[in-house]
């Protein structure tokens, strides 16, 4: 058993976290107020090779697996506490993963150029009004025409809608093709959205302000054949793929903010006396410390290892559904563990935790998103429920 | 051409402690670093190469002398463009001081045969000391220029470089081959290697040199071959007092601009 990361992976978390550390922290806070990640620092991630690094090198990525992809993502939430830039990682990484295995050429010859310098954004759009971990409740339709297909419908609580709107780009989305065939009636396809047929609107999220929540209307948008990703009707088992590679990323963001923000606790308990004595030498801080540390330590240990998993996958060295199992089980508590610890950093630093000053209550209202995000903390439940009693123990069949 | 820029692994400072009762750093669990005044030497060096490529063909070569996790400074030189690494590792080489430092790393140098410039740090920001780049240039017998903060021109086995001095700067012109100690410059900001050039780095050359393979006596490497020891590190007493101006506003500035204007300091 090794628990070492090669002498590659290490370089490459150093110089991410230099970037991060220099670049991306001093504005981190500032993207509050402007609700945008700025150029700079799009374009210096572009520089860097960290924006879909899962793209293979012939398209202008780096053809990171899960694990070097996670190491980006855990020094990338250090670094920004809004959970902005994770997040326009993490989506970026993991559909990346999806288009470039079930992609076209042509598909990835036109996308992921772009992305990769930062031109363009690539998306998830498959959650609707009434579908969200119920994707089997999608309702907009695809259907082929003689030139590829057309699309209609409609996409809600959806990220990064503004950047690839004004922008470029688009997003991996999910519609039914085949309805009477429910979960295996569903086709995933790239949908970019500077195309006649699309009309934006916009949510106003409680945190993760860098980068727009929004959704589109889909009004006969005709897409060519080579945007089809995988198989006709074949959908649902593919974005389950990029869905589990992106919840890996998500257990390790929660794990790394709770882990950033417990620094900054520890740099606050050590300094701040009350009643002559620094505040760190009660007990009743002291214990909350050492419990939140230990943790968030073992999420981020459970998110490598579900990262590891999946690489291990890939290369046929595990099954599906092992991947499925650590993956849920490694996002099952990520929220609530990382969310309870900044809870507590907020406490120790009294009024201040509740000041827009104080970075630690930007985390927590960033990783609160994650309990539902690319699939709910109850969902985590069935899943790790399926695997441990069997499919027909599945509450919703 | 060939350039070498030498380089050294330091505990990242920005992370040490000093130990009140030794004196001494207390180095464990602190980051290792490319010691940053080699990280401009070798943008430098870097930034050279990419100005003449068209005219001149250059080679850059790293060496650098610690223990073998040292080759992680000088994978991080590969992957910000340096063509090949040399680790001089050896548990002879071990409790060196400058001079059987720069010793080591000369007879590397010259080992390799041809070199143009060698480009170092102006230092080392452990020990500060300053020495090597220079004990170097002498024991290869090549004219060196320290405090080198930009290079100003490069033509015809010359080049000319702006090196500061306690009263400001001077420009020197130099004939190669030669030696040049680099000064960052405060507007400096350092690289990051990209994903795709550490995924490089590691099919570029590297290989690691004992004192066999430098050859000739051993004892003039390490602590054997050092003729200074530290006896004692402290932290030094602070010298001279503050002064406090308590006048108005206008009348402090004043006489704040005119203690700087008397220390020469603007």
């Amino acid at each position: 058993m090794d628990y070492t990361f090669t002498e590659e992976q290490e370089m490459i978390r150093q110089s991410v976290r230099e970037f991060a550390e220099r670049k991306i922290a001093p504005i981190a806070l500032k993207m509050e107020e402007t609700k945008e990640i700025p150029m700079d620092i799009v374009k210096g991630m572009a520089e860097l090779g960290i924006i879909a690094p899962t793209a293979s090198p012939d398209y202008g990525g780096v053809g990171f697996d899960a694990v070097t992809c996670t190491i980006v993502a855990e020094e990338l939430a250090r670094a920004d506490p809004t959970g902005s830039i994770p997040v326009f990682y993490l989506i970026q990484a993991s559909w990346g993963h999806v288009l470039n295995k079930y992609g076209t050429h042509e598909c990835k010859s036109e996308v992921f150029p772009r992305v990769t310098k930062g031109d363009w954004f690539l998306g998830i759009a498959t959650t609707e009004s009434d579908a969200g971990s119920d994707l089997g409740s999608t309702r907009t339709r695809i259907t082929p025409t003689e030139k590829g297909y057309v699309v209609n419908g409609e996409k809600m609580y959806i990220s990064g809608v503004r950047e690839a709107y004004n922008r470029g780009g688009g997003h991996v989305t999910i519609a039914k093709q085949t309805p009477e065939l429910g979960t295996r009636g569903m086709t995933l396809f790239y949908l970019p959205l500077q195309v006649k047929g699309i009309t934006p609107t916009y949510v106003d999220d409680l945190g993760r302000e860098g980068i727009s929540t929004g959704g589109f209307t889909i009004d006969n948008v005709e897409i060519p054949k080579h945007y089809l990703i995988g198989e006709e009707n074949k959908g649902f088992y593919i974005v389950h793929e990029g869905y589990e590679f992106a919840r890996g990323l998500i257990s390790v963001i929660c794990a790394s903010a709770g882990l950033k923000s417990l620094e900054n606790g520890m740099n606050y308990i050590k300094q701040r006396k009350c009643f002559g004595t620094p505040i760190g030498k009660f007990e009743g801080i002291q214990f909350k410390l050492a419990e939140h540390y230990t943790k968030l330590s073992m999420l981020k240990d459970m998110a490598y290892k579900a990262m590891h998993t999946f690489d291990l996958e890939q290369k046929g060295k595990a099954k599906r559904f092992e991947v499925s199992k650590a993956i849920a089980m490694a996002k099952l508590f990520a929220q609530e563990w990382a969310c309870a610890a900044i809870d507590d950093v907020m406490q120790w630093q009294g009024a201040f935790g509740y000041t827009k000053e104080c970075p630690d209550q930007c985390a927590w209202r960033a990783v609160r998103s994650f309990g539902w995000a690319e699939g709910s903390k109850e969902v985590m439940r069935i899943i790790v429920g399926r695997e441990l009693l069997g499919r027909e123990f599945i509450p919703y069949r | 051409m060939e350039f070498v820029v030498l380089v050294k692994q330091v505990p990242d400072t920005t992370e040490v402690k000093v130990d009140p009762k030794t004196g001494t750093l207390i180095r464990d669990g602190v980051p290792s670093i490319l010691n940053p005044f080699d990280q401009f030497a070798l943008e430098e060096a870097l930034r050279l190469r990419e100005k003449i490529k068209d005219r001149i063909p250059v080679n850059v070569t790293v060496i650098s002398m610690g223990p073998p996790q040292a080759k992680t400074a000088i994978m991080k030189c590969l992957a910000l463009g340096a063509d090949k690494g040399i680790l001089l590792s050896d548990r002879t080489f071990a409790g060196a001081d400058t001079w059987a430092t720069s010793l080591t790393l000369a007879e590397a140098v010259k080992k390799l045969g041809k070199f143009d410039i060698v480009f170092c740090g102006q230092q080392a920001i452990d020990g500060d000391t300053a020495q090597v780049g220079p004990e170097v240039a002498q024991l290869l017998g090549i004219p060196q220029v320290t405090y080198v903060d930009s290079i100003l021109g490069f033509e015809n086995n010359k080049i000319t470089v702006r090196s500061l001095t306690d009263d400001g700067y001077r420009v020197v012109e130099v004939k190669l081959p030669m030696l040049l100690t680099c000064s960052t410059p405060s507007s400096f900001e350092p690289s990051n290697p990209s994903m795709a050039a550490i995924l490089k780095a590691n099919k570029k050359p590297f290989e690691i040199w004992t004192a066999e393979t430098l050859g000739g006596d051993k004892s003039k490497f390490g602590l054997s071959g050092s003729p200074t020891q530290v006896s004692r590190v402290y932290s030094p007493p602070v010298r001279g007092k503050g002064v406090v101006y308590k006048e108005n506003i206008e009348e402090g500035i004043k006489k704040v601009v005119e203690a700087l204007m008397d220390k020469k300091v603007i």
